[in-house]
């Protein structure tokens, strides 16, 4: 019973927690801008990416793992 | 992605990906992938948080704290979000669909790609694109048909309300009225939850596919005139696999 009860629990704030999954920036709306370095050391920021027509931003996991 | 890459470089598009990797990491999965675009390095995850996708499920102190929830953003030239593709599984993003020739305008579906259990969120996604001169109805108007996606009712998921972009509002001298309508590009996009195994078990086909399908109905209509409302099916497929049961080795496991 009292293991019931506490996958019930778990299974309330699962679904709390799924329901609130964040998604960034809005369409619409401006990215923030960035600095950040490469996989060949070089500086890139968000403008040096943007192509004349604008671009594909990912953000995955890990390159690792 | 690496093999899109020309074809991305073509259509004028920028391409760089972001994790929480150093740029050593990064350089040695990009010379034995043969990643041929700037894998960009946010070691202490500011970028992801400025962003507003840290992982927060992930237990702080862990190895695994600082990812973000991954996705992907199209941005026009100026850095605005034009379209987003939210992914439940943690690699580079997937593929864009064929377009559909509908009438007076042309749509891809996306979303829902890779596998999936039971009780995951996934966002699928109606990419329009209108010709020149024709443009279609925001939710709200009134005397003309909005835009409007609507998946079929199913025990297999619940949908959140759809979420539409911003709209542009427009003269129409002939009537004297400013309504909200869209032109160009937009994207619709439609975030469910899947149900537990139970419900969604019986739905699968013999490959555990699940269909979802719904409907886009939209009126369209030109500097001239306006024409009769269309209702086109859309559909996707997703897989989905049953919960992840494997124990790990039984040495490790907690007694």
């Amino acid at each position: 019973m009292a293991k019931l009860g506490s996958r019930l629990a778990l299974a309330v704030v699962a679904v709390c927690l799924k329901a609130a999954v964040p998604t960034g920036p809005n369409i619409g709306e401006r990215v923030p801008d960035f600095r950040l370095m490469d996989q060949g050391g070089s500086d890139k920021t968000l403008r040096q990416i943007l192509g004349p027509k604008g671009a594909l931003l990912v953000f995955f996991r890990s390159a690792d793992w | 992605m690496e093999n899109r890459r020309v074809q991305i470089a073509a259509q004028g598009l920028g391409l760089a990906a972001i994790s929480y990797d150093s740029p050593a990491v990064l350089k040695a999965f990009a010379d034995r992938e043969h990643v041929g675009f700037p894998l960009l390095s946010d070691t202490d995850s500011k970028v992801i948080r400025s962003y507003g996708i840290l992982n927060e499920g992930v237990e702080k102190g862990t190895f695994t704290y600082g990812i973000p929830h991954p996705g992907t953003y199209l941005l026009d030239a100026g850095g605005v979000v034009v379209a987003k593709y939210l992914f439940r599984r943690f690699g580079l993003a997937g593929e864009k669909r064929e377009a559909v020739d509908a009438k007076y305008l042309k749509f891809s579906l996306a979303g829902g790609e890779g596998t999936l259990r039971p009780n995951q969120r996934v966002s699928l996604a109606v990419d329009i694109r209108l010709p020149r001169r024709m443009h279609v109805y925001a939710p709200g108007v009134t005397g003309y048909l909005p835009i409007s996606l609507k998946l079929a009712d199913s025990p297999a998921w619940t949908s959140d309300p759809v979420t539409f972009p911003a709209a542009k509002l427009m003269r129409l001298e002939a009537i004297h009225e400013t309504v909200p309508v869209y032109e160009g590009r937009l994207q619709l996009l439609d975030t469910i939850t899947l149900s537990g195994p139970q419900q969604i078990e019986r739905l699968l086909d013999g490959e555990r596919m699940l269909t979802v399908a719904g409907e886009l109905r939209y009126q369209a209509c030109d500097d001239r005139r306006c024409y009769v409302p269309e209702t086109v099916p859309v559909k996707w497929k997703l897989k989905v696999l049953p919960f992840d049961r494997i124990r790990a080795p039984e040495n490790l496991r907690r007694k």
